[in-house]
C-alpha cells in the first residue's frame, strides 16, 4: 500500500518545511546543550586523563581540581615510605596572572609538573617538548589561547605574576570551559611564580590642620627572596633562577604509582593514615568527584538541562500542531478509511508513521548541523561540543519519542471523528 | 467484439473472481439487507431528535435500491445505520445474514472491510495519492497488498475507464474521474454490498450517466446489491426498488417495476 503518511506529509511542501525547521530547532537545541554539557564534563577532568597515576592524594578540603588547599612537599617523602607505593610525584595547579607584552592581564591555569616525571604527561603537544620546561621561566600553552594571551609563536613571552615567562611549546585540546587558559611549566618554575608577585605598601600620615589622613599606596614588583637564587644568566630583568622544591614548599597534589598487584583501596587507606588532612582518590574517583562538583554543586548542569527541556517543549508544540493540522485537513479521508473498515490501529499507524517520518527527516540534518558546528567550535573557539555516538542515539530516541508523543493529540482528534462525516458532502 | 463489450467482459470476469481472504457470508434467505424496528435518536443537550422512527425493510441480493426523500428525512442516517457506521438506538440490522448490530466495533469494521463498498458524494479520495494508490488502500484493508494489489487496482481502474490515468494524483482528477476512482475503490475486493451516497450529485450529465451505467452493471452483472441515497431522478430508471423516507419514516410509493409497496410503515 502506498504510504498515506509520507504522501500526506509531503503533500504541502511549505508546511512540511516549516515543521521540519521546528523539529530541527528542537533537535539542535537538545543536541548542542547535551554536547556542551558532555564537553564541559569531559574537559573539566581532561588534566586527570593525562595522568597515569593510580592514586591522587589531595587535601581533605578539595572542592574540585582547581580549588584545593596546599600540601607540603615533605608529604611526598612520607608518601614514598608508605608500603605499596612505587613512586610519588608532585603536581601544582594554581591560578596566577598572565601579563602579555601589550600589558593586558589574564588569569591562567598554571600546571606545575616534573618534566622528567612519569605520572603526569602533557598530552597533545603540537610544537616543542616537555623537556624544554626544565629551563627557568619556560611555559607551554594551548593553541586555543594564543589570541587571548597575545602569543604568536614559540619564543614569544609575557609575565606570570610579574616574573618572565617564555613560550617553548604548544599543545592542542588542553582547554576547559570551566577554567582559564592552561599553562604548563615545571614544578620549580611554578613554585617560583606562585611565590612572586606585586607587593604594595600603604603609607599614611596625619597632616597639620586637617582631621583626615593623607595616604599613598606604592606597588612594587617583588622577587621571591626565599625561593630563588640569583643567576648570572637570568632574564633581562635579572629574575632569580628557580630552585628545587624545599620540604616547606607547597604543592597541590601528590600523584602515586602503586607497586604491581597492590589493592588500591587498601593503599588509599594507608596513604590517608600516613598523610594527615589528606584524602586519596583513585583516578576514576577523582574524575567522578570533579564531574559531580560541576554537575551538581554548580548551576551548569541545571542550566544546560533546562535549555534541552526547552528544546523538547518547542519540538513537542511544533510537531503536535503540524500533526493536528494535517489530521484535521484529512479528517474526511480518515473517516472514509474508518467507514471502509480500517481499524483504529490502522489509522493510528498512519499518524504515528507520519510522526516517525518527521522525526527522522528532522533528526538527520540537525545532527549533521550539530556535528559541523561542534567541529567548528572546537577548531576555532576551543569549546568542545561533545556529541558521542551514545548522545546521537539518545537524541534520536528522544526525537522519536517527542514526535510520536506529539501525535497523541492528532490521534485523539481522529478517535473522536463522527464516522457519519463521510456521508457529508 | 466491440470496445464496450470488452469492457463489459472484463468487468464481469473481475467480479466473478473469489474474494481473497474474505469470508463471504451465505444469505440463505436471499436477502442482502434486513432491518427491523430501526430507531435513531440524536441527543443534543437536553433536546432529542428522532431521525428514524422504526424502519423495517428488506433488500434482495442483486437489487438496486434507492433511498429517496426530502432533505432532513433521514436518508443518510438510515444509510449509515444499514452500513454499520452508526449504531441504531433500537432495532436490528442483518447484512448478508449477519446481525451487525450485535457485532463489536472491531468485528463490525472487519465486516465492512470484507463485504461493503462505499461511494460518497464528496468522493473522499486521498488527494496526495494517485488514483491507483487510492484503490490499493481499499484493497489493503481486505488483505490484498503488494503486486497483487497493484494489478487489481489497475484492472479496477480500467473497468471504470481510467486505466490510462492510474498514476495521476487524486487532487488532479476531474469530478467525474474522482467519482469513477471512488467506484473502483468501492469495487475493491468484490464486495457483496455497495452503499452509495448521492454518487451523481457532484457530476455533470455525461459523467452522471456513466456512473449510473457502472452501478447498473455492478448489480446486474456483478451480482452486487446496491443501496443508494439519491435525489437524481435519472437513477430511477435502473432501480429495482425505491424507498421514500419522510420525517424518519418509510412511506408507500409506486415502484418503478410495478412490484407494489415496500416498507412496513406507510403514510399517505
Amino acid at each position: 500500500m502506498a504510504s498515506i503518511a509520507r504522501k500526506n506529509l509531503l503533500e504541502d511542501i511549505p508546511r512540511f518545511l516549516v515543521a521540519q525547521a521546528g523539529i530541527m530547532f528542537a533537535v539542535s537545541l537538545v543536541t548542542i546543550q547535551t554536547g556542551i554539557f558532555n564537553g564541559f564534563t569531559r574537559t573539566s577532568t581532561n588534566l586527570i586523563d593525562g595522568s597515569t597515576a593510580d592514586i591522587w592524594v589531595a587535601s581533605t578540603a578539595m572542592a574540585h581540581l582547581d580549588l584545593t588547599l596546599p600540601l607540603p612537599v615533605s608529604q611526598i617523602v612520607q608518601a614514598q615510605q608508605v608500603e605499596g607505593v612505587e613512586r610519588a610525584e608532585a603536581l601544582i595547579i594554581k591560578g596566577p596572572i598572565w601579563r602579555s607584552v601589550d600589558g593586558k592581564i589574564e588569569p591562567v591555569r598554571m600546571i606545575g609538573l616534573d618534566p622528567q616525571g612519569e605520572l603526569f604527561k602533557v598530552v597533545n603537544i603540537t610544537q616543542g617538548s616537555v623537556k624544554a620546561l626544565s629551563e627557568p621561566y619556560t611555559v607551554m600553552m594551548d593553541v586555543t589561547d594564543l589570541k587571548t594571551l597575545n602569543i604568536q609563536k614559540v619564543g614569544d613571552g609575557g609575565e606570570l605574576n610579574s616574573l618572565p615567562a617564555k613560550v617553548v611549546g604548544f599543545t592542542k585540546g588542553n582547554h576547559s570551559i570551566t577554567s582559564n587558559a592552561f599553562m604548563f611549566t615545571s614544578l620549580e618554575n611554578a613554585n617560583t611564580y606562585i611565590n612572586s608577585g606585586i607587593s604594595s605598601n600603604l603609607y599614611c600620615k596625619t597632616q597639620k590642620g586637617s582631621e583626615g589622613l593623607n595616604c599613598t599606596t606604592t606597588y612594587e614588583k617583588t622577587k621571591p627572596a626565599e625561593t630563588v637564587q640569583t643567576s648570572p644568566n637570568a632574564t633581562p630583568d635579572s629574575a632569580p633562577t628557580p630552585k628545587p622544591l624545599a620540604g616547606s614548599d607547597l604543592i597541590s597534589y601528590i600523584l602515586i604509582q602503586a607497586k604491581s598487584g597492590q589493592n588500591l583501596q587498601q593503599l588509599k587507606q594507608r596513604l590517608e593514615t600516613a598523610l594527615p588532612n589528606t584524602r586519596a582518590y583513585t583516578q576514576a574517583e577523582i574524575i567522578d568527584w570533579n564531574q559531580k562538583y560541576w554537575q551538581e554543586r554548580t548551576g551548569v548542569g541545571f542550566v544546560l538541562g533546562l535549555g534541552a527541556v526547552v528544546g523538547i517543549i518547542v519540538g513537542v508544540v511544533i510537531v503536535s500542531q503540524i500533526l493536528y493540522s494535517s489530521v484535521s485537513t484529512h479528517l474526511k479521508e480518515f473517516g472514509t478509511l474508518k467507514a471502509m473498515g480500517a481499524s483504529d490501529w490502522v489509522i493510528y499507524g498512519v499518524i504515528v508513521e507520519q510522526a516517525l517520518w518527521m522525526a527522522v527527516l528532522g533528526y538527520l540534518p540537525s545532527m549533521a548541523l550539530c556535528l559541523g558546528l561542534g567541529t567548528w567550535t572546537a577548531a576555532t573557539q576551543g569549546i568542545l561540543i561533545l556529541i558521542t555516538p551514545m548522545t546521537a542515539i539518545a537524541v534520536l530516541g528522544l526525537t522519536v519519542v517527542m514526535c510520536v508523543g506529539s501525535s497523541i493529540f492528532a490521534i485523539q482528534r481522529v478517535t473522536r471523528v463522527d464516522p457519519a462525516i463521510v456521508f457529508k458532502a | 467484439m466491440t470496445a464496450s463489450q470488452t469492457q463489459q467482459t472484463k468487468f464481469t470476469q473481475l467480479h466473478r473472481q473469489p474474494a481473497s481472504r474474505s469470508i463471504p457470508l451465505v444469505n440463505t434467505k436471499n436477502q442482502a439487507i434486513t432491518a427491523t424496528g430501526i430507531k435513531m435518536v440524536f441527543q443534543s443537550g437536553s433536546e432529542q431528535f428522532q431521525a428514524l422512527k422504526g424502519i423495517d425493510l428488506e433488500v434482495k441480493s442483486g437489487d438496486i435500491h434507492l433511498l429517496m426523500g426530502p432533505s432532513g428525512s433521514g436518508k443518510t442516517t438510515l444509510l449509515s445505520v444499514l452500513a454499520g457506521i452508526l449504531t441504531p438506538t433500537a432495532g436490528k440490522v442483518c447484512l448478508l445474514g449477519e446481525e451487525i448490530t450485535r457485532l463489536s466495533a472491531a468485528k463490525l469494521a472487519r465486516f465492512r472491510a470484507r463485504n461493503i463498498g462505499f461511494i460518497f458524494q464528496g468522493f473522499n479520495l486521498f488527494p496526495a495519492l494517485t488514483a491507483a494508490e487510492n484503490v490499493e488502500v481499499a484493497l489493503s484493508l481486505k488483505g490484498i497488498r503488494g503486486r497483487a494489489a497493484r494489478h487489481q487496482a489497475q484492472i479496477l481502474l480500467e473497468q471504470v475507464e481510467l486505466g490510462a490515468i492510474a498514476q495521476r494524483l487524486g487532487r488532479d482528477l476531474s469530478g467525474g474521474q474522482k467519482q469513477r476512482v471512488a467506484i473502483a475503490r468501492a469495487l475493491a475486493g468484490n464486495p457483496q454490498l455497495i452503499m452509495a451516497d448521492e454518487p451523481t450529485a457532484a457530476l455533470d450529465s455525461r459523467n452522471g450517466h456513466a456512473v449510473i451505467e457502472l452501478l447498473r452493471q455492478l448489480a446486474k452483472e456483478g451480482g452486487c446489491t446496491v443501496l443508494m441515497v439519491t435525489h437524481d431522478p435519472r437513477i430511477k430508471d435502473v432501480a429495482d426498488r425505491i424507498l421514500y423516507l419522510e420525517d424518519g419514516c418509510l412511506i408507500n410509493t409506486p415502484q418503478p417495476k410495478g412490484d407494489g409497496m415496500i416498507g412496513s410503515q406507510t403514510r399517505y
